[in-house]
């Protein structure tokens, strides 16, 4: 709709106080949204000045910004202010009014007043394009230049034929969902499960073992797989386009913009392979451009289109996040955008309160819920696929692991008895098996290693036995189950040395006592003997229903006879000589509700015991849903840089924004196809600098505000802001987190957090060259032309990193740019 | 400024003089009206926020002699406790360890090193020269006897409490400028005064007292500052500011915390600075950079300069070699008199036989006979190599032979080694080359293996037994010394540099040390120095073949070398200060008091000195902290809906004035979090400082509903204003006093851990396990279970 037509002040309202002194330059200091809008008078009456015509529609290339010019004799500095303020008021900016609250001296003042004119003045979003015309200028571009994007994903995408770099991980988690076993991962399931997808599509049968560096055979379809993959890489380049558009940047703007996106080397070239980025980083645009336009709608609240933008954020969102957990920071800038739009609102004491509360509830279900129920179901499915056994069984529960197809677990008699074997698994969160191995501790008391293990294998037996003090387990005598309270001794198995602890540090958990293996299977002592408690049964319910332990379904502790002390795997790891595998130790406190202290049988074998047929297990969803939640996140913490191996690979976020490193993708070998991540150094080095220069440019109007000059029409500041916000609040929450985070980072970490870089270069360039009024449109073309050049040049000049180098590297001079790249010689 | 000041009526400003004095005070055209108002102490207001209903001054403000006999009276509590006792226990105690020893080192002026600046080391130097210490004592360990030795410790102790105790007076004098009745001030000194952590802390030989005096000495003189704001560049005006400067540089003189207190002044100055840029003051640009400029003066010119002396003042004191001289470059070494470098280095000759020591881990380059083994555990292969190893001490296979690869003279300078020159170093007991090649090393798959080649087979692989001498910091043509030159050894066909760490090697080379190449040529922790020469290739004195004089002369060195240097390493000791410690504890556990430090133990009295404040104290301080923010937060939301809760000025106040304390507080305090270092309960005794501050006002804001309003010295030519008088009244008086029961309580209680007797029985320590994290010695073993 358009503005509210300029009204004619020339009398003061009649509510001020100063009628008696006429400023001769009112109503220009009038035109200043930042005091005038703080007048309620002003709001209330919506005045205008005849200076600008107001409000401004969507900022456009013509709009340039405005400069008030001293008036010839104006203030000087050094002339007494006082009778030049009388004669010029040059710097005299407010509103003369009653109110004497509205011009506040604290800070915390002055930004509600800042905040209010948001409110107030409200811009109108541009009218959808009408005419066929409109339609084409604003569309062709990015068909345009999604063509092109295609051409550069697609060109020569199977030209190596051997498995690149993570296609080693993530091709073999997508062959998991077609073979349909279960396996474990740090990242959650939704990217995978595309790949597994794309691989059905593409006929792909799942049999490959997706081994690093090998040649894929006649019947796996990598280049179809590729493709589909590499799809996500080119729409990039048409969100580019539309994000910045959404942004209001001029065409030029735009235009750079999008040939940034399209002409970077690092995000081509891991749009080309079987991985995940190219899934996150589509996400991660789609979730930006959701939000502008979300933010374009934002006067028309509740509106259908107010709905699907919302929405689609969400989704967008949840789908990010549901790739890989660093689209968690994207999500951060969501968050901060509604917390301060809702913090806007909350001043604005026109809107209804129900109005308020709506918003928050929109926002909450829609940001918060939705993408929460996005993230559930693509584990949902997940849980559906994988529904056979297989490599990532242990990382779950023993009841979750029954369920799978090809597990042996429903076999286990029911009931555990004296003189059975079993496994135990411990119930925490990324708990393992109760294990040991014939390497002993190299502290303490230098016995054998007790730990908790993964993986199944057969150091993981145990079999109870009687204590010493009464008769061994009689092999034809009568069965006698395992009870509350039974005092037992543990075998393990392959070593034959029971398990024991006595008063000595355990190694990581000082105050801890140790729990180790000792003696055999004719020497200990009462250290070996564990009391079994019953906590509860997940079927039978509490521990007075619970007659015998049973296998899968019953929780038990064990508490140390002597010490009184139970028996705990608290998630620490152990140092190399434990083969960081986590500690077991025996803790004297008693936290009955520890779930580290809680153990449960998971395999269980005894010949004399009829098999059970036990298929009423039912794990439930958000058990395993939270279960596998937390695992993931136990082994990604566990990802830390290992001090005694230098990670050729891994960099530290400090390297990325200088592009200081790069990363060999495959073999360096003079016969083999070789790729080189590593950006547009004319994208990236220009992103990292238009941060540094935004900060400065904000100071600068910032100073110049606070010296009363006025370069801002109406809502244009607030808009500046809003797309500085967008691009440097995003780079800063996608960027800041690896900085703190203790895993080991690579360089491809960086590819989401560039976005928003490369936005905020179009940002600045739009303001400080295309829609300045200082340049002329032929310089403006120059300027234009030089940027894309460069841009396009660079890429050209790197194009064969990501397309792939054939022959002896020595032989494609000119690449190293900075001397610490390892393109020629590894160092 | 005394009261009466502030009610003197002012003029109107003169229009002619915009940029003395006037500036603030409104020539627009609303002030005209009402007058400007100065109240706010720190944060900025705008002078026409005033024609707003004033509460008439409630009676006559509280005459200026109370407030004095108040401040004396607490003062004088203040070093009563301070001083009782103070020669108790007569042993070491905590970290009297090392700053006992640092003034001992001011006495003998031996060279040493610490990562803390050094004036308050020189301040306690000073106390103990002055009572006739003779430094012989070593402070070696924690519970060692003063007076069996003879240690006048009582009047080196007696400057941290003096320190300490006049800190009260301080806190009393920020609480009465920042405008708060008698009864607010002396309440928030008397949570300084009567705090055990203060007391445990600022009566014993350590840096915190001064530290903590110098950063409350700092606020306060910035807030007189602030209050003379309206003066702008009069004597006072100056003198204030170049006070804080001053006072700053003295924290940060003390310890590197101080640099918090400039966080703090310096977002105060940042503010400031931002308002008197506001076109609505009226400043023409030229003044507002003047006043930039003094500010950049006062608070940053003239600290650093201050703060430099401190270190100039150091270094005149310690001309000697003592025990800090390995941590420094051979250049700084050789400044001091007697240092060991100085005395015995030498220019290296070819064909020397010399040692060669690792800089950090002080081994050997050392080789034997025995081979690597030809597979390791982790299934690798090595070349069965003779061994190359770290080896910590004398032995005759750690020396090395320097031979030439070019042409040198017979005789003369020609043969000295020099910076860059490529070298072959022979192993005189097995007479073989050191040699490494590409072969991984036995622990670490991406180092070289370093290896030696024997003799007779070296010429073939000729190229691989080269090494260059990269002196660090060399320059072309240095020569090449024993001890003075620290270098790397950089093979030269693989640009690897010989290094070590301190990982031992299996049984198989009998536990010494790996030696391995290390692909970063410019590794720092590749540094080597030639710790000997043996054998001179001549058989000449190592003195007459270099022709000098046997006695050297002590080198001078730039001042400002030797402080950027020391500079520097401190900040690299300072983070890597990451020991664990049985008494550290994480931030986050300070403001309630989760843990404290036990300083020191006697077994046969059962006495023991436990550092850990006052609980109720503290307590009341965290809530103090939380209701602040609550208020703050009540108030933005409040306001945000278009509601004033607090009337203008008390608001102002409390973003301003309190506000500036509380982000005194959040920047000494939060900080720590950022930092991996070893973290104490005393580094919070700053923050706490700045938390009783927040207490004291929140409690006015609580107890009555105005402040004594302005408080700031007017400037010239401006006019009356309306004035507000706090009300707290009668009830705040009671209200303290029912506070000070509990709190006093808790003092008496606790005094026993703090002042290290009477001795306390296994029930009595019991008692006083008032939290359960607390691990106080002797505790009795009936109730522990």
């Amino acid at each position: 709709m358009p503005g509210p037509v300029a009204v004619d002040i020339g009398t003061p309202s009649p509510r001020s106080s100063f009628e008696e002194i006429q400023h001769p330059t009112y109503t220009a200091a009038r035109s200043n949204p930042r005091y005038d809008a703080a007048s309620p008078s002003w709001s209330s009456s919506s005045h205008q000045p005849l200076v600008e015509e107001l409000p401004m529609h969507y900022v456009t290339d013509e709009k340039a910004r405005r400069r008030i010019i001293r008036a010839p004799g104006s203030v000087d500095p050094g002339s007494s202010p006082l009778t030049s303020t009388r004669e010029h008021m040059p710097y005299e900016m407010h509103p003369p009014t009653d109110h004497v609250d509205d011009i506040d001296d604290d800070d915390g003042k002055e930004v509600y007043r800042r905040m209010r004119v948001a409110t107030a003045l409200r811009q109108i979003p541009r009218p959808p394009p009408t005419t066929f015309k409109e339609d084409l200028i604003e569309n062709l571009p990015a068909a345009i230049y999604t063509l092109l994007s295609c051409w550069t994903r697609f060109y020569q995408i199977g030209k190596n034929n051997h498995v690149v770099w993570d296609e080693a991980h993530f091709g073999k988690f997508g062959s998991y969902y077609l073979r349909r076993e279960f396996y474990f991962d740090v990242h959650p399931p939704l990217g995978k499960m595309i790949v597994g997808l794309v691989g059905l599509l593409s006929g792909y049968n799942g049999s490959f073992e997706f081994k690093s560096g090998d040649a894929y055979p006649e019947d796996v379809p990598y280049v179809a797989m590729r493709v589909m993959l590499a799809t996500f890489g080119v729409l990039m380049v048409p969100l580019a386009w539309y994000t910045s558009r959404e942004l209001g940047f001029s065409r030029r703007a735009a235009h750079l913009t999008t040939i940034m996106v399209l002409c970077d080397v690092a995000w081509l070239c891991i749009s080309r392979f079987i991985l995940l980025d190219s899934m996150l980083l589509f996400f991660t645009c789609t979730t930006v451009f959701c939000l502008t336009k979300f933010h374009s709608e934002r006067h028309d609240p509740f509106e259908p289109d107010w709905w699907i933008w919302l929405t689609l954020t969400g989704i967008s969102i949840g789908c990010v996040t549901s790739i890989k957990w660093v689209g968690f920071f994207v999500t951060a800038l969501v968050g901060v955008y509604t917390l301060e739009d809702l913090w806007e609102k909350f001043g604005d004491l026109k809107m209804r309160k129900r109005d308020y509360i709506k918003h928050w509830i929109a926002r909450g279900a829609l940001l918060i819920v939705l993408p929460f129920i996005v993230y559930m179901i693509s584990f949902k499915i997940h849980f559906l696929i994988l529904n056979h056994s297989g490599t990532g069984d242990s990382q779950m529960s023993s009841l979750f692991q029954a369920n799978l197809e090809g597990n042996d677990f429903s076999k286990n008699p029911l009931e555990v008895a004296f003189g059975s074997k079993v496994t135990f698994k411990n119930m925490g969160y990324g708990g393992g098996l109760l294990h040991s191995h014939t390497q002993t501790y190299p502290v303490g008391s230098q016995q054998q290693q007790v730990t908790c293990y993964h993986y199944k294998d057969d150091n993981n037996h145990w079999r109870v036995e009687k204590p010493w003090t009464s008769a061994p387990v009689d092999d034809e005598g009568d069965i006698e189950f395992l009870k509350h309270n039974d005092v037992v001794r543990l075998v393990h198995t392959p070593t034959g040395r029971n398990l024991h602890s006595h008063t000595v540090a355990a190694p990581v958990t000082k105050l801890n006592n140790e729990v180790s293996c000792y003696g055999n299977t004719t020497t200990g002592d009462a250290g070996d003997h564990w009391i079994v408690e019953i906590v509860d049964d997940m079927v039978l319910g509490k521990r007075q229903n619970v007659p015998h332990v049973r296998s899968l379904t019953t929780k038990l502790r064990f508490k140390h006879q002597q010490l009184g002390c139970y028996l705990v795997a608290p998630n620490t790891v152990l140092p190399p000589w434990g083969f960081k595998q986590i500690e077991v130790s025996c803790d004297k406190e008693n936290n009955p509700n520890d779930p580290h202290t809680h153990w449960n049988v998971e395999s269980h074998w005894n010949g004399r015991l009829p098999v059970g047929e036990t298929k009423f297990y039912k794990s439930p969803f958000f058990r395993d849903f939270w279960h596998l939640n937390v695992a993931m996140m136990t082994s990604n913490n566990a990802l830390v840089p290992d001090a005694d191996k230098e990670d050729i690979l891994a960099s530290s976020p400090t390297d990325w924004p200088w592009l200081h490193l790069g990363l060999r993708m495959c073999g360096w070998g003079d016969n083999q196809t070789k790729y080189y991540l590593i950006g547009n150094p004319a994208v990236w080095w220009s992103g990292t600098a238009s941060l540094g220069i935004c900060v400065l440019v904000i100071c600068v109007y910032l100073i110049r505000n606070q010296r009363g000059y006025r370069d801002w029409g109406v809502g244009e500041w607030d808009h500046f802001l809003y797309v500085c916000k967008i691009a440097g609040l995003g780079w800063v929450f996608q960027y800041v987190p690896f900085l703190i985070m203790g895993r080991v980072t690579y360089i491809h970490h960086y590819l989401p957090t560039l976005y928003f870089a490369v936005l905020m270069v179009g940002h600045l360039f739009d303001h400080l060259v295309f829609k300045s009024r200082r340049f002329s449109e032929r310089t403006k073309w120059i300027i234009f032309a030089i940027a894309s050049g460069i841009v396009i040049g660079v890429f050209w000049w790197f194009r064969g990193v990501a397309f792939g180098i054939d022959g002896p590297i020595k032989e494609h001079w000119g690449l190293l740019w900075r001397k610490t790249w390892n393109i020629y010689e590894s160092h | 400024m005394s009261t009466g000041a502030r009610r003197r009526g002012i003029r109107l400003p003169q229009p002619d003089s915009p940029g003395n004095g006037s500036g603030p005070d409104g020539l627009s055209p609303r002030s005209l009206t009402p007058d400007p108002t100065h109240d706010s102490t720190v944060g900025d207001e705008d002078p026409r926020s005033v024609s707003r209903s004033f509460p008439a001054a409630s009676g006559p403000p509280e005459p200026e002699y109370i407030h004095n006999i108040a401040c004396v009276a607490i003062t004088a509590i203040a070093f009563a406790l301070r001083f009782y006792k103070i020669n108790h226990p007569d042993q070491v105690v905590f970290d009297e360890v090392h700053f006992g020893k640092f003034a001992a080192y001011y006495i003998l002026r031996e060279y040493y090193f610490d990562v803390h600046p050094p004036f308050a080391k020189l301040l306690l130097g000073l106390a103990g020269w002055f009572v006739g210490f003779d430094g012989r004592f070593e402070f070696e360990a924690i519970g060692d006897s003063y007076s069996q030795h003879h240690v006048p410790y009582v009047g080196m102790r007696a400057m941290p409490a003096v320190f300490g105790s006049l800190t009260v007076p301080v806190v009393y004098q920020i609480m009465k400028e920042c405008g708060f009745p008698v009864v607010i001030c002396t309440f928030t000194a008397a949570l300084i005064a009567l705090d055990n952590g203060h007391i445990v802390q600022t009566r014993l030989i350590l840096l915190d007292a001064a530290l903590i005096f110098f950063i409350a000495l700092s606020l306060y003189a910035y807030i007189r500052f602030r209050k003379v704001r309206y003066s702008e560049f009069s004597r006072a005006w100056w003198g204030w500011m170049v006070a804080t400067g001053v006072f700053l540089a003295c924290s940060l003189g003390c310890k590197m915390v101080g640099l918090f207190t400039f966080f703090t002044i310096g977002t105060a100055v940042l503010v400031d600075l931002w308002d008197i840029l506001d076109i609505r003051k009226k400043y023409p640009m030229d003044v507002v950079l003047k006043h930039f400029f003094a500010r950049a003066l006062g608070l940053i010119v003239v600290p650093f300069i201050v703060y430099s002396s401190f270190f100039w003042v150091h270094f005149k004191v310690l001309s000697h070699s003592g025990t800090g001289d390995s941590f420094m470059s051979p250049e700084f070494q050789e400044s001091l008199s007697g240092n060991e470098l100085l005395m015995k280095s030498h220019e290296i000759r070819y064909y020397d036989t010399v040692t060669l020591k690792h800089k950090d881990t002080k081994v050997f380059l050392h080789s034997h006979k025995e081979r690597y083994p030809l597979k390791y555990k982790d299934g690798r292969i090595s070349s069965q190599g003779q061994q190359v190893t770290g080896y910590p001490h004398e032995d005759l296979n750690n020396q090395w032979q320097v031979i030439p690869s070019k042409a040198i003279p017979e005789t003369g300078r020609g043969r000295v080694v020099r910076h860059n020159d490529a070298v072959q170093l022979l192993h005189i007991s097995t007479q073989s080359y050191l040699l490494t090649h590409d072969v991984a090393s036995p622990t670490m798959p991406t180092n070289q293996e370093v290896t030696t080649i024997a003799k007779e087979d070296a010429r073939s692989r000729y190229n691989e037994t080269l090494f260059t001498i990269d002196i660090i910091n060399g320059h072309p043509g240095q020569p090449w010394k024993s001890k003075a030159s620290h270098f790397r050894l950089v093979h030269v066909p693989t640009k690897v540099s010989i290094w070590t760490h301190p990982k031992a090697l299996p049984e198989w080379a009998f536990k010494q040390q790996e030696v391995n190449g290390n692909k970063n040529s410019e590794e720092r922790t590749a540094t080597w120095f030639v710790d000997d020469i043996v054998i001179p290739a001549e058989d000449e004195d190592l003195f007459s073949r270099e022709g000098g004089p046997k006695e050297k002369v002590v080198k001078k060195m730039n001042f400002f070398r030797k402080y950027a240097e020391l500079q520097l390493l401190a900040l690299q000791h300072n983070a890597g200060l990451t020991a664990s410690h049985p008494y550290a504890s994480g931030p986050i556990n300070w403001p309630f008091l989760l843990s404290g430090i036990s300083f020191w133990t006697n077994n046969e009295k059962l006495q023991q000195i436990y550092m850990v404040g006052n609980v109720f104290g503290w307590w009341t301080c965290v809530v103090a902290l939380s209701v602040f923010t609550g208020i703050i937060g009540a108030d933005l939301l409040a306001r945000r809906r278009g509601i004033q809760p607090i009337p203008e000025f008390v608001r102002n106040r409390l973003w301003n004035s309190t506000g500036f304390f509380f982000i005194a507080w959040a920047f000494h305090y939060f900080p720590f979090f950022l930092m991996n270092r070893q973290l104490f309960l005393h580094h919070y005794l700053p923050a706490h400082l700045c938390s009783v501050l927040v207490t004291g006002a929140v409690f006015n804001f609580i107890a009555g509903e105005s402040i004594n309003y302005p408080i700031s010295v007017p400037g010239p030519g401006m006019r009356r204003m309306p004035t507000a008088r706090s009300d707290v009244g009668m009830k705040a008086v009671i209200a303290a006093v029912l506070y000070a029961i509990p709190y006093l309580a808790m003092f008496f209680f606790l005094a026993p851990l703090t002042y290290g007797t009477p001795g306390l029985n296994g029930d009595q320590v019991n008692r006083r396990l008032l939290l359960p994290s607390w691990t106080l010695h002797f505790a009795g073993k009936a109730t522990t279970s």
